[in-house]
């Protein structure tokens, strides 16, 4: 159990300096979400709504696509360098290869959303307060659960002439239930609603993420192995 | 071994029992507009109801045993399990369609919206781009093998994905009338209502399992003639 | 007095006809080419 946890943590360093090495592919999508913030601004009419109504959407749409960006981009280096095929030759438990791509994947995107978050407080003037550990909660739990899928089907997307049409067309109707879970949280978190309306929420965050967590965990070995 | 005529046979046995299906769904339309009473409040426009539930009912079995015979695939890798979950996914599509469009044909004249994103239509959309990332995800892949695999791996995170869809749009907000057939005491329908029903229920099912059969039947027949093309 | 709404009625029951019909039409049609060896 301890082993794999260690196999586990040194398959997501590996992928981690890779990606730190080339640096590409999160500039690339910090930049994507970063946009993504400016297309909202433009795409609403100020007048209508005040920021703070859209806020949690627009947050979570940004942190949507970007993971969605994000994992394409990771399966894709692994393709390129065909590195999985020697940890897989290996006596390697499959279960932490994936617990091992999960950990390395999460990093990625966590790093993203670390840096838009800021940049959507700046953008959509919104007063995080006392809201902060809630809102980093949520964004943990739910981004967790886009991950957890999106490492399952980036892993097969990247087998598949049009990787990235294949990934959202599957991921997304998988990302719905954490978005809905995460906008209705962070909604209530904003307005200073009180810890007993959000507690519902971040169960289901915490269900989906068990639930799916495993069960990719499970399925991996199929996506990987002959 | 299969023999090679066992494909075609399948085929023939499955549209002779959509035929069959289909002519049941003359009698049910006949029974629909003609011997069930007209609901007072609702109008003629209710008795989409008839086609609109069974339709419900065989896209959700379809989709049950997509998510079934990946999980068995995975466990025993036969390929006759993957031949069975892509035929139903294709059948569960034509179903989803059906109830895409009842129901906002219905919804319009009852609740005066196309669309509403309650439980069941958000379900019934889901179960749809589903079902067609199924069948994308199919149609990307060339090796059989990895194709059966990660098709299957597609059909359980999606049967699981269901539950969650569920209870995540039913606290999100719902609309949809309550169920009136299945109640412990006693339907509250009226008998002609019930019976009506039920017997599209049966034949919708029935239609499922001709359309499953032919179309499992036609993947056999052209796997049989691939291998003796390339032979 | 129940609403005039029979037009969407027909509407449905034309719809449903036309996608399961249609789709039995398309295996057919396709089972044919399968059979036949196109």
């Amino acid at each position: 159990m301890l082993e794999a946890l260690r196999l586990a943590l040194a398959v997501a360093g590996k992928d981690i300096r890779a990606e730190l090495r080339s640096r590409t592919a999160l500039l690339s999508a910090t930049v994507f979400a970063a946009l993504v913030l400016v297309v909202f601004n433009f795409a609403r009419d100020p007048t209508a709504l005040a920021a703070v109504d859209l806020a949690p959407s627009v947050l979570w749409v940004t942190f949507a696509l970007a993971a969605m960006v994000a994992l394409n981009r990771a399966f894709t280096i692994e393709r390129e360098n065909a590195a999985l095929d020697g940890l897989l030759l290996a006596p390697v438990p499959r279960e932490a290869i994936f617990l091992g791509k999960l950990l390395a994947n999460l990093a990625f995107v966590g790093t993203v959303e670390a840096i838009t978050l800021p940049l959507f407080v700046l953008f959509f003037n919104v007063n995080l307060g006392a809201a902060l550990p809630g809102i980093l909660g949520v964004t943990a739990l739910a981004t967790i659960g886009f991950v957890a899928v999106g490492t399952i089907f980036s892993a097969m997307a990247v087998r598949t002439r049009f990787a990235e049409l294949m990934l959202p067309v599957l991921l997304l109707p998988f990302m719905v239930p954490p978005l809905i879970g995460a906008v209705q949280a962070t909604a209530r978190l904003l307005s200073d609603r009180p810890l007993s309306e959000v507690m519902g929420w971040l169960r289901l965050l915490a269900l989906y993420d068990v639930v799916f967590v495993t069960l990719c965990m499970l399925v991996f070995p199929a996506v990987v192995d002959e | 071994m299969t023999l090679p005529t066992a494909g075609p046979r399948l085929v023939r046995r499955g549209l002779v029992i959509c035929a069959l299906a289909l002519l049941g769904l003359a009698g049910v339309y006949v029974l629909a507009i003609g011997y069930t009473p007209v609901e007072a409040r609702q109008g003629l426009a209710q008795k989409i109801f008839y086609l609109h539930v069974p339709a419900a009912w065989c896209a959700l079995l379809a989709f049950s045993l997509v998510g079934l015979s990946s999980a068995l695939y995975l466990w025993l890798h036969d390929a006759r399990l993957d031949r069975f979950a892509a035929a139903s996914a294709e059948v569960g599509v034509a179903f989803s369609a059906v109830m895409l469009t009842t129901g906002p044909i219905w919804a319009k004249p009852i609740w005066g919206t196309w669309w509403t994103w309650d439980a069941r239509l958000t379900l019934t959309l889901f179960l749809f781009f589903l079902f067609i990332g199924y069948l994308a995800l199919r149609a990307a892949l060339v090796d059989p093998a990895e194709r059966a695999r990660f098709s299957a791996v597609v059909g359980i995170l999606g049967m699981l994905l269901v539950p969650f869809i569920h209870l995540s749009v039913y606290l999100f907000r719902t609309l949809h009338p309550q169920p009136v057939v299945l109640k412990p005491s006693a339907p509250s329908l009226p008998p002609e209502m019930l019976q009506t029903l039920l017997a599209s229920v049966a034949v919708f099912t029935l239609l499922y399992i001709g359309l499953v059969t032919a179309r499992y039947g036609i993947a056999l027949a052209e796997e049989a003639r691939e291998a003796a093309d390339a032979a | 007095m129940p609403p005039d709404n029979g037009a969407y009625m027909v509407a449905g029951y034309v719809v449903t006809a036309v996608i399961l019909v249609g789709y039995a039409a398309a295996l057919w049609r396709r089972a044919g080419r399968a059979v036949r060896g196109e």
